[in-house]
């Protein structure tokens, strides 16, 4: 069977696959007990092994079976989750992601029989088979009642491990938001009650039966959480159980009295919430409340607003509620309806896009050369620009994909170098809901994975040295990803040692990158800067995790190629910072259009922070260079003509018209001879035949269909 | 059989006129000709690049194959024509040449591979070809293209 046709939807799945099971493993290796994650992990693999098995990858089908029959053990309990276990489990993703690399590549899986991973895994089995006999059956005997459970729903965890069978509000785990809305609930006298409803079996309608028993609750109290969700159980998604938290002014008894007066309903039983208990359980939840998150962003922002709500009873009352809201809105769609598209047609769909840009600036600038102008004409210009910059936008968000698919493979990194370097260290992400260019978040990876290894080396100390340092044990290694305006920023930041200036310093001397005069003058920032450079690396040893020198230099220009920049704070022995910023989008952007000379430039707008008038005589000279003062601030001044090698249209003794720039904390004044306005353009690249010139960050083809230059005021300063 | 073979091994050359002589160019890198038109100059590059055009859409590279080959710079005229090539490593550029003559169409057997270093310009030659009686130099583009070390 000719399977070439599915070879690339076989990849990606396998790819999002493999990535799920790294996650979920690592989850393993936190909470060994976790039986929605030892299924999830089942599922995947499985699921990996069936596509092996079709497409006809006989390596990777093998090595997956061996997996799946390790997992499958865990599921039934005849063997528990041990740390060399998660080790090996490790190794088979590595050989199946090297599978699954052969086969994008050459679409052949290779020769790789991974016998001796075989091997291992099916050593795993043995030994514990028959000394975990005995224990397997009773163990099984409880799993195998766990499908029933996690039938009843998807979103929220129940857990079956307490109460065997019967699905009950003690399992309901409690996210840190939820308990301080109970903590507060009960600081004002009120009762905070579990209470588990179980409906008749005979009962047809149970989703309305259960609306019943909410309403009535809702007439005595407010229901903050229920399981499975409100969602799920309104669409019937629920066996005969469910279970709500509840917060109330009445007893208990009164309140199950009214659950069981609603018809068709069995039995109800309840009782007080023990806050300390679900307190400790809130770990599991994160991952809910992540894809929660991801599905909307707000809400994460309203527990918390909710959680810092401490006043009034009706206040609580109205939190508890929009918590509640919230929770229903939130957890509607499960599976959001998406259709693949190749990335070409994609990109193929903006390159449209720009033309039709190009096309409305020229009838733009048609329009304002005809002398009596029509309203009804310029109307529709309007209309039109409007349209486009809306369709840019559209197409864009359609290019804007989270930077999470990057970021997920992080922990396990870090996992993995924790071992290697023998420190104990910890990952800390937030912000995976970003969203980036497609383009840039496909290129991102390296340079981050370059600062988190850098991070995991430089940046800290040994477990030993952080002791003396009275640092906790463990490191910590932030990554933080946020929108700021037009740009988004990544911060990689660490609890370390910090850049050892004077180190750097010594190191560049001896290099004879900088001579001892030099570094005299040099501040900190400068010296910093200098571990951009190439093959410079202060670590004493080169270890196979960095310190080789390649790494810093490779970051920096690979995020100038993406127009971004990146940025170090320091402070020796705290940590450091570096930080990543990168323009949203790559193709349109606002700029400036000057006039130098006779030939027209493009200055990016979101680099320019005013525009001033400057007469000859305010210019002041510093170290013999052209300097201005504004507003406090000595600027230096960039004379453009000279730069760009273009005789100035204007006299020495006319006013300056001076574009001030800024970049990080720095500014210089670009002077140009006139101003055409503010313009959106459509960037496009100059090609690998001109790529010399550092200061033309691309060219752009304006109304009249000239090509303009960009001019790049970052490279300039 | 002999016949469906010369006809399947043929070469197509499109032929320029730079100074006094004609050359070859493969037409397999051959993208489009078009009239010279303005360009917009770009700073700080080597004085062969005359700037960059504006092809229907595409911001495309030129560059004087005069200025390379080292021959004096001349005004433009009715025939001077811009030939966008594709080249597999630095993409499309467009070439500037005094004129642009015909596409002849040959037989690989008449291409001699011959490297002559007896001229200045000749390495930017990757052989001869015999078309009837007249003899065509054929340029080697990523030689044209390259930078001068």
């Amino acid at each position: 069977m000719d399977v070439s046709q599915y070879l690339e939807i076989f990849l990606d799945e396998s790819r999002e696959h493999l990535q799920n099971l790294n996650t979920e493993i690592l989850n393993l290796e936190q909470d060994a007990e976790n039986q929605d994650t030892i299924n999830e992990i089942f599922r995947a693999a499985h699921s990996l092994k069936g596509m092996a098995g079709t497409m006809g990858y006989k390596r990777m089908q093998n090595l997956t079976h061996d997996m799946e029959n390790v997992f499958s053990e865990v599921r039934n309990g005849t063997i528990k989750v041990q740390p060399n276990m998660i080790d090996i489990l490790f190794q088979c993703l590595d050989a199946l992601e090297e599978y699954t690399s052969n086969i994008q590549e050459t679409s052949d899986e290779g020769t790789n029989d991974n016998t001796s991973l075989i091997k291992l895994l099916n050593d795993l089995l043995k030994p514990e088979n028959t000394a975990a006999d005995a224990a397997a059956k009773t163990a099984g005997s409880n799993a195998a009642k766990t499908p029933e459970s996690s039938k009843t729903g998807e979103n929220e965890e129940v857990q079956t491990e307490d109460d065997g069978d019967i699905p009950s509000w003690k399992d309901i785990k409690l996210d840190s938001s939820e308990n301080n809305v109970f903590r507060e609930a009960r600081k004002q006298g009120k009762n905070v009650f579990g209470i588990t409803v179980k409906v008749q079996d005979t009962c047809i309608l149970k989703a309305a039966r259960a609306f019943l028993v909410f309403k009535t609750v809702e007439e005595l109290g407010e229901i903050l959480v229920s399981a499975p969700s409100a969602q799920d159980i309104e669409d019937e998604k629920f066996d005969l159980y469910f279970s709500i938290m509840i917060i109330t002014e009445h007893n208990l008894d009164s309140v199950i009295a009214a659950i069981k007066n609603v018809s068709e309903i069995e039995s109800a039983d309840g009782g007080a919430v023990d806050l300390k208990e679900t307190a400790a359980e809130t770990e599991a939840k994160q991952e809910h409340s992540k894809s929660v998150k991801d599905k909307n962003s707000d809400s994460g922002q309203a527990s918390t607003a909710v959680a810092s709500k401490e006043s009034a009873a009706s206040t609580d009352q109205n939190a508890a509620k929009q918590q509640n809201e919230k929770k229903q809105v939130v957890s509607k769609p499960i599976v959001n309806r998406t259709v693949r598209v190749d990335i070409e047609k994609l990109d193929v769909l903006m390159n449209l896009v720009s033309e039709l840009i190009i096309a409305k600036n020229s009838l733009v600038a048609a329009s304002t050369q005809e002398g009596d102008r029509n309203a009804a004409f310029n109307e529709q210009i309007e209309y039109l620009e409007s349209v486009t910059t809306n369709l840019h936008e559209s197409v864009m968000k359609v290019r804007m994909v989270p930077i999470e698919s990057v970021m997920t493979k992080f922990p396990r990194m870090i996992r993995d170098l924790s071992k290697k370097l023998n420190k104990k260290m910890e990952l800390y992400m937030t912000g995976e809901e970003t969203e980036l260019d497609r383009t840039v978040v496909d290129e991102i990876g390296d340079p981050l994975m370059h600062l988190l290894r850098n991070a995991a080396d430089h940046g800290l100390e040994s477990s030993q040295l952080r002791k003396e340092r009275g640092k906790p044990e463990e490191g910590s290694i932030f990554l933080d990803a946020y929108q700021d305006g037009n740009n988004v920023v990544i911060e990689v930041r660490d609890d370390g040692n910090g850049i050892d200036v004077e180190a750097v310093k010594a190191k560049a001397i001896e290099r004879g990158t900088i001579s001892l005069e030099q570094a005299e003058n040099m501040s900190e920032k400068e010296i910093i800067q200098l571990l951009f450079l190439p093959s410079f690396s202060t670590a004493k040893l080169v270890t196979d995790v960095s310190g080789r020198g390649v790494g810093l230099d490779v970051v920096r220009s690979k995020i100038e190629a993406l127009s971004g920049e990146v940025e170090v704070k320091s402070k020796l022995g705290e940590g450091s910072t570096w930080i990543i910023r990168l323009p949203l989008t790559l193709a349109i952007i606002q700029t400036l259009m000057v006039v130098i000379g006779d030939e027209k430039y493009a200055i990016s707008l979101g680099s320019i922070t005013t525009i001033e008038d400057i007469a000859p005589s305010e210019i002041k000279f510093v170290q013999s260079k052209e300097v201005i003062h504004i507003r406090g601030n000595v600027i230096p001044l960039i004379r453009l003509n000279k730069v760009l090698d273009i005789k100035s249209g204007k006299g020495p003794d006319e006013n300056l018209i001076v574009a001030i720039v800024k970049k990080g904390d720095k500014y210089a004044g670009l002077v140009v001879d006139d101003l055409l306005g503010q313009q959106e353009i459509v960037i496009k690249s100059l090609g690998r035949f001109i790529n010399k010139s550092k200061i033309i960050s691309g060219a752009t083809i304006l109304g009249d269909g000239e090509v303009a230059l960009i001019l790049d005021a970052n490279a300039l300063i | 059989m002999g016949e469906v073979k010369t006809i399947g091994e043929t070469v197509q050359y499109v032929v320029i006129q730079i100074g006094n002589e004609q050359y070859g160019i493969d037409i397999k890198y051959v993208d489009n000709i078009v009239r010279i038109q303005h360009a917009t100059r770009v700073p700080k590059v080597a004085s062969y690049i005359k700037g960059v055009i504006n092809l229907r859409g595409e911001v495309i590279p030129i560059m004087s194959v005069r200025v390379k080959m080292q021959l004096p710079e001349i005004e433009d005229t009715k025939s001077t024509r811009i030939i966008i090539v594709k080249l597999d490593q630095l993409g499309t550029i467009g070439l500037i040449v005094d004129e642009v003559k015909e596409v002849l169409t040959m037989s690989v057997d008449n291409v001699d591979k011959v490297s002559y270093d007896k001229e200045e310009k000749s390495h930017f030659l990757m052989g001869i070809a015999k078309f009837e009686n007249r003899l065509i130099s054929l340029l080697d583009l990523n030689a044209v293209v390259s930078e001068v070390s």
